[in-house]
């Protein structure tokens, strides 16, 4: 059980990760 | 400081400086794409990674493809090493049989972002805890991985300045692959043999044990240490194979290895900036980056090795000769391996924290409070004194952007550098990098100065050290202070360590922290995660973004930034951002311990 809660703490770090490079590409104006 | 101190800092600086241009324009032209004479031995295998991968190694990525094929890569490469450490019962290569008792899920996690991002923090001492097969396999995996990223990411930033008009950051499976087939591996394969032939062990056999002289026993661990021993330094990664890291005779068995180990945790960080020359087209800009990482080397080395060589007050009461004579040492030799010295190891201190490589070859801990004060620095101020593989070029081109974004508000220009216009979304994206690390440092150290955990309980496992693995009884420590060996400010200073180290992705321990809780495991994981992907991804962004731009010529409002005036200016902004920053900080634990101790106040 333990384990599958760090298992998903890292997946969602590591998306949060994603959704934070596209807001900084959103905040540059996105694709130009 | 003595003549053989300074004579190891001059042959040191200027054996790198001799490196630095050919092996810099050699990495030049392999992440170009072009041969070298390594493609004819190595080039097979390059095309075969490429086809097995489904990779077409000439797809220009944009920045946003590029950092999430490197994240993607990241928690894949992570997730496996998690699974290694757990089930390390149940895998080869495990002579002590170690398994999930030793490994924890809060341990395991630590460990495997630990050596995901080119951290290698170690919570545990290696010998009692993780196999050869986690060793070799899970561990040492990402000691090319994580360093092959960091050269990625530097490329990839080098190619936004350089770009003109290019929607694109080059290939980040082809740079992996360049950078491990070309850089990484072949000195690695050398580097080991050297390393053999200098004592060191490399060996699956279980640990030996021995006879001392006066009957008793003695456990002496073994294994696979010189080909682990080279990646974790060439790779500025160190993670060490033993406990005591590169104090252990095993790891560094003699001055010539300290030597050789000091000379390649430096030698891509310093190699990359004529790498950054090169790409640009302007040699020069490379050596004015190279000159600024240089000063602050200079300069933290002569402050670590003076304030070593000068002992403590409390040396000098206890009427003991702080002096160096042809007899023995003088100074402040606490913590100190006696083959090293104070020399190579404040040399040693600042090299291994100046990059992100985090080996020791003496304890942090012990060092006085202005010589501990200059490995803290350093990792505060991003690691940019020749940084990390990869990582202290782009920390230090971060710090670039914001010293022309400063020197074009001083004379009232739009900043430039290297022809591309420094705008608000760059700047943006460079304080955001800046301010990411400075949250993580700051709110990890506060929040562990303060708090206080039950010590019954439920919750009390959160801060619990597992002794019971180990033979012995578990340790609850309640408030996250009562782990520290120290209290008053040196106390301070081990927390504000551990999440500097931590979050600069450096992984030294100033020790004296009982770091392998719950609660310092997940925190430090975290500060880990921040650290290195958090500092990355917008760092992309501003390469990306540069990369569209097409370049500008020079004109007389320009600021040149290859001239002795912008290094400088680089020294001046990274102190003053390290400064205005961490302060507060470093006042509440090295000054006021200086200051204490020179009033020989005792804590």
């Amino acid at each position: 059980m333990t384990d599958l809660i760090f298992v998903i703490a890292s997946v969602g770090f590591f998306a949060l990760s994603i959704a934070y490079a596209y807001g900084c590409e959103r905040l540059g104006g996105g694709r130009r | 400081m003595t003549a053989q101190a300074l004579l190891q800092i001059v042959v040191f600086f200027g054996l790198l400086l001799l490196i630095t241009k050919p092996f810099g324009s050699y990495m030049a032209r392999v992440f170009a794409g072009e041969k070298t004479f390594l493609h004819r031995g190595l080039g097979w295998l390059e095309r075969g990674t490429y086809r097995v991968l489904g990779v077409d190694p000439n797809q220009n990525m944009r920045w946003t493809t590029y950092a999430v094929a490197m994240l993607l890569f990241s928690l894949v490469s992570m997730l496996f090493t998690y699974a290694v450490l757990r089930l390390q019962g149940f895998l080869p290569l495990n002579p002590q049989h170690f398994g999930a008792a030793q490994m924890p899920p809060d341990l395991a996690f630590n460990t495997a972002v630990s050596f995901t991002s080119n951290t290698n923090w170690q919570a545990y001492s290696p010998e009692v805890t993780v196999s050869y097969f986690s060793n070799m396999v899970g561990l040492a995996i990402h000691n090319w991985a994580s360093a092959a990223v960091g050269i990625a990411v530097a490329v990839a930033v080098i190619r936004g300045f350089a770009n003109k008009g290019v929607d694109g950051l080059g290939n980040f499976w082809a740079d992996m692959v360049r950078g491990t087939l070309y850089v990484l591996l072949p000195i690695s394969l050398v580097g080991a043999i050297i390393f053999v032939a200098l004592g060191m062990p490399q060996n699956f056999d279980p640990s030996a044990v021995a006879t001392t002289l006066e009957g008793g026993k003695q456990t002496i661990a073994m294994g696979p240490v010189a080909s682990q021993e080279i990646i974790k330094q060439l790779g500025t990664n160190g993670g060490g194979f033993f406990n005591a890291n590169s104090a252990h005779p095993f790891e560094n068995p003699n001055p010539l290895s300290n030597f050789l180990t000091l000379l390649l945790i430096w030698s891509i960080p310093a190699a990359i900036t004529a790498t950054f020359g090169k790409m640009v087209g302007n040699s020069k800009q490379g050596w004015a980056i190279f000159g600024a990482m240089a000063a602050l080397a200079l300069t933290g080395v002569v402050v670590a090795t003076a304030a070593e060589q000068a002992g403590t007050p409390h040396l000098a009461a206890a009427h003991l000769e702080t002096a160096a004579t042809a007899l023995q040492p003088g100074g402040n030799m606490e913590g100190k391996e006696v083959r090293f010295g104070i020399a190579a190891s404040a040399l040693f201190a600042t090299v291994t924290t100046g990059a992100s490589c985090g080996a020791v070859n003496a304890m942090h801990d012990s060092f006085t409070p202005i010589g501990g004060l200059v490995p803290l620095f350093n990792m505060l101020t991003g690691e940019v004194v020749f940084g990390g593989v990869g990582a202290g070029l782009y920390g230090m081109l971060m710090f670039a952007v914001l010293a022309v974004f400063i020197a074009g508000l001083m004379v009232g220009r739009t900043p430039e550098y290297l022809g591309k216009k420094i705008e608000k979304f760059e700047v943006q994206m460079a304080m955001l990098a800046t301010l990411v690390l400075a949250a993580s440092v700051l709110g990890f150290t506060a929040l562990s100065s303060v708090l206080n955990l039950p010590k019954e309980g439920a919750w009390a496992a959160l801060n619990t050290w597992p002794g019971s693995a180990y033979g012995g009884a578990d340790t609850v420590y309640g408030a996250t202070t009562g782990n520290l060996n120290n209290a008053g400010p040196h106390g301070f200073s081990e927390i504000f360590y551990a999440y500097a180290s931590g979050t600069g992705n450096n992984g030294s321990a100033f020790a004296g922290i009982s770091a392998n809780t719950p609660w310092y495991n997940v925190t430090l994981g975290l500060a880990m995660l921040i650290g290195r992907f958090l500092m990355i991804v917008p760092l992309l962004a501003m390469a990306g973004a540069l990369a569209r731009k097409a370049q500008v010529p020079a004109s007389s409002g320009t600021f040149p930034t290859d001239t002795v005036t912008f290094a400088a200016l680089l020294v001046g902004v990274v102190v003053i951002v390290g400064a205005l920053t961490f302060f507060p900080g470093l006042a509440l634990g090295p000054v006021v311990e200086h200051f204490q101790l020179q009033a020989l106040a005792t804590h």
